[in-house]
């Protein structure tokens, strides 16, 4: 005790083995150690900060001070990205060029007085013209346009935060369900084995076989196509391989002695399951649902390109892309940013599930 | 190790027919028909077309006249497309969709495996970081932007290849370019990243010590002793993913007007094309279960450790 007191170590602390430098050795969780080990990996930080930075901006997305994601101005269709010019500027210099294109064709060396008198009263209605959205009167044509504005004169970059909400939550909503199912279905069936066991990977193996594009057309005309069936159906073909990985785990692992002293003092099958058993499963399970995200937000993009994903006025990234691509020769913006603002979420999770597969990974326990 | 075989490829049957079974039902419990149109026909009309296409009989019956139609290698006539019958669409589609799956899957396999071989070898180079990223690109991006993408610039910008048309149609191959590069990339990112991840892993087992401490040369001991361990994940691997190529990806098929299958997947499927539906669901899993048969034997012929007895 006097030694620990020289040390200027607590009490608790001495009672801990020591090591062969005469420290004393902390236990480590495995997530504490994997949290380390995911630090020093530099591309999977700035992916998790940037996956954080989109998950803020889309539940901000209602108080951020942008216009709105439905309201549609007609006047403002197709309008170029601009952080200087307001869509009035934009829409004046359109019109404009417009006459001057005019009165070169009709051979005029100047602009006619009537087209100039045009302008002014164009430029005037401009500044004075206002909608009323929701019993609102807005100046709308002193907007600006980062983005620039789809078809129906939307702001884009409001759709593309909006749509971030849809698919980020189409992604984590349907990863939890798919991994729920998963993770029960194949923690039972390893547990239990025998024919429960047979008779659950019988029917992993059928539903791999149908094709899930015709499973999920299927369930939405059942159950009805809404932005929820759309969560559920997607998770419902994307159960299987985590029960397939759960399942090799759950069999591993259920003869090993510390299942056995469950056993013995009398711990029932269900506490040993979800007590014991699925917490040495969530290394590979939290592996598999950060690289599930990904996949589910391609997924419905997949779907909204087909026509089969979100409904009008509400926008996803997919929606976004689909109607981008339609317009890409001419208004190559409404393809880029979509794409671009997906592609980087996309990105960044991938790069975080590879950093914590690396950083879960059980042999490298304990080395930084 | 033949009755392995044997044994494992008649397990193949009853999983073929609960498929069968269970598509041929789940499709009729979704509601809406195959006739079933916006403007309702008339009553008597809509009953002598269900008569003609035996849809008025009880289900099963029309389930046991199925099952006796396919035994006979005849998918039926489609309820949608009146000119020809499910076994000649699929016939005319599926070579169109093989050939661009082949070519896409072959390229994907020589480029993924060899950026996977560069990458481990150099790991944590800049090399190895960049074509990781491509990697990384290449599952990110939905193929229905690199398509369009890849149009704009190569097509309608620079003028070098044609916007659409098909090598087994006019017989040019660089109508083939661009939709074996678009779907050549996703397969080629996953593979790429799936035989670096491998062979890093197989780098450290203790037999390629042993293989080192022999004094083999560094290309020996990559080809001819970690390439046949760590190829295993990219066999496997390559089951289902044939599956998924041969029968067509719909997105590129239709960007690049591509006469392939992919399209009657969903299609048929919106439609309520029931044998057509069926058609696809049939070509699908008889080439998902072959595939993954093949790849379980071609298992025990890489894999010493695996004995079928």
């Amino acid at each position: 005790m006097a030694d620990t007191a020289i040390k200027g170590k607590s009490v608790k602390e001495t009672q801990l083995p020591l090591d062969q430098f005469g420290e004393p050795i902390k236990g480590v969780s495995l997530w504490l150690d994997a949290w380390r080990r995911l630090k020093k990996n530099r591309m999977a930080l700035i992916g998790l900060s940037i996956v954080i930075l989109y998950s803020i901006i889309a539940l901000l997305a209602p108080v951020l001070p942008i216009h709105s994601y439905k309201h549609q101005v007609l006047d403002h269709q197709y309008l170029p990205p601009s952080f200087t010019k307001t869509a009035g500027q934009l829409l004046y210099e359109r019109q404009e060029a417009l006459f001057q294109q005019a009165a070169k064709d009709a051979g005029f060396e100047a602009m006619p007085a009537e087209y100039v008198q045009a302008l002014e009263i164009f430029r005037e209605q401009l500044a004075t013209e206002t909608q009323e959205f929701d019993g609102v009167a807005v100046k709308v044509h002193e907007r600006r346009y980062y983005l620039g504005t789809d078809g129906l004169g939307r702001d884009l970059l409001s759709r593309i935060i909006y749509g971030s909400q849809v698919s980020i939550a189409i992604g984590l909503i349907g990863t939890l369900t798919a991994v729920m199912i998963g993770l029960i279905i194949g923690s039972l069936a390893g547990y239990i084995g025998g024919t429960f066991d047979y008779i659950a990977m019988r029917v992993v193996d059928v539903m791999y076989g149908l094709p899930y594009m015709l499973l999920v057309i299927i369930f939405m005309a059942i159950f009805g196509r809404n932005i929820i069936n759309l969560f559920v159906c997607l998770a419902l073909v994307s159960w299987l391989t985590v029960s397939r990985v759960v399942r090799g785990q759950m069999i591993s692992l259920k003869n090993s002695e510390f299942v056995q002293a469950a056993r013995v003092v009398g711990a029932s099958p269900g506490r040993i399951i979800f007590r014991h058993l699925v917490p040495n499963t969530l290394g590979v399970v939290v592996i598999f649902a950060t690289l599930q995200i990904p996949n589910f937000i391609l997924l419905e993009s997949f779907l909204s390109y087909l026509g089969l994903g979100v409904q009008a006025p509400m926008a996803s990234w997919g929606s976004l892309v689909r109607d981008g691509v339609d317009a890409v020769s001419i208004y190559p913006w409404m393809l880029f940013f979509p794409a671009l603002a997906m592609t980087i979420f996309l990105f960044s999770m991938n790069f975080l599930g590879d950093g914590l597969r690396d950083a879960l990974d059980p042999q490298s326990k304990n080395v930084l | 190790m033949t009755k392995y075989v044997i044994r494992r490829f008649l397990g193949l049957l009853p999983t073929l027919f609960i498929i069968i079974t269970i598509s041929f039902f789940i499709i009729r419990v979704a509601p809406g028909g195959p006739f079933s149109r916006e403007k309702a026909l008339p009553k008597q009309i809509l009953e002598n077309i269900e008569k003609k296409y035996h849809l008025d009989e009880p289900l099963i019956v029309q389930y046991g006249r199925y099952l006796l139609d396919i035994l006979r290698g005849d998918l039926g006539p489609s309820f949608r497309y009146k000119d020809h019958d499910v076994n000649y669409y699929i016939l005319n589609a599926l070579p169109d969709s093989m050939v661009l799956g082949l070519m896409s899957l072959c390229l994907a396999l020589l480029l993924g495996i060899s950026t996977g071989i560069v990458s481990a070898t150099r790991q944590n180079s800049v090399l190895d970081y960049s074509s990781m990223a491509v990697a990384v690109i290449g599952i990110s991006i939905p193929l229905f932007v690199v398509g369009p993408v890849l149009m704009y610039i190569f097509a309608i910008r620079l003028d070098l290849l044609p916007t659409s048309g098909w090598i087994m149609a006019d017989g040019s191959w660089k109508t083939a370019i661009m939709p074996v590069a678009t779907l050549t990339l996703p397969y080629f990112a996953y593979l790429a990243r799936l035989s670096r991840a491998s062979i890093l892993e197989t780098l450290r087992s203790d037999y390629v010590r042993t293989a080192r401490a022999k004094g083999l040369s560094p290309s020996v001991i990559m080809f001819k002793h970690i390439l046949k361990g760590a190829l295993l994940p990219v066999v496997s691997y390559l089951g289902p993913a044939f599956a998924n190529i041969v029968t067509g990806s719909i997105v590129v098929e239709t960007i690049f007007r591509v006469p392939g299958l992919g399209i009657f997947f969903i299609q048929s499927a919106i439609n309520r094309d029931y044998t057509l539906i069926m058609g696809t669901v049939i070509v699908y899993s008889v080439i998902l279960l072959i595939m993954n048969f093949i790849v379980d034997i071609a298992y025990g012929f890489m894999d010493p450790r695996i004995s079928y007895t």
